[in-house]
């Protein structure tokens, strides 16, 4: 081999590789650096950034504290995530479980249930804010006849039902609706793992005679705890990314009463409706950061309750 | 005779949720072809008094939904051969090939999907307008050509799998790297390809954000941030919204029914670490 050809064989990788190069410098290492600067200064675009120290971060640490804007948009994603990541959970196994019945139709019965995930968000935005229309929709339809006044949903000034009114569903309800109706990947995911659980160990508690509960208790859940954490975070991830059902259901302004205005719609208002990209990029970071620091706690109880496969870690 | 009562209170369970999950399409379906007086008068009635199919054509006059749809061709198009070719290429590298700083590399690669979008996001905008993208489809389609973590994973795992007997006869034979990669790896690779170019068009068809973000020019939207324009100003049109939103649905619905298999395939992938 020439002297050439074994040159370009060590080059060769970084060539096969240079468009994620190329992607990680112009799109994370640059935008990484570069929002950590901006998020302390005050930059509207328009005239260069004029450093402000740290302005930003104590206005956020302030908004937190008095439950405005950035503090109000955290505690709506935390109430959020806190509702509908558990219970699409829930949702999620107990479809994969049926699913895994052995019924005739079981295909057609797959099928059914996974088409809703396949409804654009945009499209299925649309659809849930008119089906949860507080005169006209048909689930107010459905409501009405079971008590006298009937949810606002996205209209009204109520945020989510509470103990008093346990009736009174909004905007943060109609969200959770939507997510658990798009549940389908997360049970496809849960389907797939309990196929791969190992049959004779339900031969053998057949043996000893245990019941369908015990079996899912004692076999089901504890092998599916690792796909059930992953998927966990996976959800949190997703409702802190949340933003084309927000931005649509509120017709991009998280009203009434910032009731829908979750963290991503927070912060794209903020850059791109205020122009403030310092505060926006601050609060970016203050997310990360809080992000970061949710996964690593979530790893370390993982410890208690995630089986992998016999050693417990 | 216990055991068959037992399995028939399971089908009645599967088809009672199942009839609950396709009751809000079913209701979308039927509020597409109800006449609009119908709608506002009698909002709760299931069933259109007449099938009224002219909503379709009227909601096609009232959005610019051809217009809206060439868009949402280019830009799927676009990002689909940008995905396949920048991933394919990258999971190569990183499957294929023994280099030096390869597991950092890749280590750095899995780092980024860590990173929420929201950090990136305002400075990704502000170098996009300076390289004169703002309100450009390109800004939409070419990052797609700088390749994506969580595919370059995916193809990586299935590049993984291929021995390496493969490689090293065409070797042998002359193959050039590239060869290899061009002639032997990718024909081998169908199924994990098609399951990332499926996926992509999905996100591409979906994608609000983008084009809320980079799109200024109305005739440059495509059909997702296109079809938002009409929600407010049309608000008490429903059939024609819902006419919108089931044409805008159905080739999602066709795809999944023709490509069911690499689509389950490729989600399940995600959970197995």
């Amino acid at each position: 081999m020439s002297v050439r050809s074994g040159k370009l064989h060590r080059f060769a990788p970084w060539l096969f590789i240079s468009p994620w190069l190329l992607g990680l410098l112009g799109l994370f290492a640059y935008p990484f650096v570069a929002s950590l600067i901006w998020s302390f200064t005050e930059y509207d675009l328009l005239t260069a950034p004029r450093y402000v120290g740290t302005d930003n971060y104590q206005r956020v640490a302030d908004e937190i504290l008095r439950g405005e804007g950035f503090g109000k948009a955290l505690w709506n994603t935390f109430y959020y995530a806190a509702v509908s990541v558990p219970l699409s959970t829930i949702l999620a196994i107990l479809l994969a479980v049926m699913l895994n019945w052995k019924v005739r139709g079981q295909a057609v019965f797959r099928t059914l249930f996974y088409l809703p995930s396949m409804v654009p968000m945009v499209a299925s935005s649309i659809l849930w804010l008119w089906l949860l229309d507080p005169r006209d929709g048909m689930v107010n339809g459905v409501l009405a006849m079971f008590y006298d006044v009937p949810p606002l949903w996205f209209q009204g000034m109520q945020e989510a039902f509470s103990l008093e009114s346990p009736f009174q569903f909004g905007s943060k309800d109609g969200l959770t609706l939507m997510s658990l109706w798009g549940v389908g990947n997360f049970m496809l995911i849960y389907l797939a793992a309990i196929g791969d659980v190992d049959q004779s160990l339900y031969q053998a508690a057949d043996l000893e005679g245990a019941g369908i509960w015990q079996k899912f208790r004692h076999i089901t859940l504890p092998m599916l705890s690792p796909i059930i954490f992953f998927n966990i975070i996976l959800g949190i991830i997703q409702s802190v990314q949340a933003f084309t059902q927000i931005y649509i259901v509120s017709e991009g302004t998280g009203q009434p009463a910032e009731s829908s205005l979750l963290i991503s719609l927070q912060l794209f208002l903020s850059a791109f409706r205020d122009l403030e990209m310092g505060y926006a990029s601050a609060i970016a970071w203050v997310l990360f950061v809080i992000l970061a620091l949710a996964t690593w706690g979530l790893f370390r109880t993982s410890r208690n309750w995630v089986h992998y496969r016999g050693v417990r870690m | 005779m216990t055991k068959r009562r037992f399995m028939s209170w399971r089908v009645a369970l599967l088809i009672t949720v199942s009839v609950l999950m396709m009751l809000p399409l079913v209701l979308m379906l039927l509020a597409s072809v109800k006449p609009a007086e119908q709608l506002t008068s009698d909002p709760y009635s299931l069933l259109p008094i007449r099938i009224q199919l002219s909503n379709y054509q009227e909601s096609l006059e009232t959005i610019p939904y051809v217009k809206y749809l060439a868009n949402s061709i280019v830009i799927c198009v676009g990002s689909v051969v940008g995905t396949v070719i920048s991933c394919s290429l990258v999971a190569y590298g990183f499957a294929r090939m023994q280099w030096r700083g390869r597991n950092l590399m890749f280590a750095v690669m899995i780092g980024t999907m860590l990173l929420p979008w929201h950090v990136t996001m305002i400075p990704r905008f502000v170098l996009f307008s300076e390289l004169g993208l703002y309100n450009h489809l390109a800004a939409i389609v070419l990052p797609t050509f700088l390749g994506d973590a969580f595919y370059i994973f995916l193809l990586r795992q299935f590049f993984l799998s291929i021995p390496e007997e493969i490689s090293e006869a065409a070797r042998l034979d002359g193959l050039s790297e590239f060869g290899i990669y061009w002639r032997m790896i990718l024909p081998l690779s169908k199924p994990a390809l098609v399951t990332v170019a499926m996926f992509q068009l999905v996100v591409s068809w979906n994608d609000f954000s983008s084009p809320l973000l980079y799109l200024s020019d109305q005739n440059k939207f495509p059909l997702a941030y296109g079809l938002e324009q009409f929600v407010s100003s049309y608000a008490d049109q429903t059939h024609l919204l819902m006419a919108a939103s089931v044409l805008f649905t159905l080739p999602m619905v066709l795809l999944f029914f023709v490509a069911q298999k690499s689509f389950t395939s490729g989600i399940t992938v995600t959970g197995s670490k």
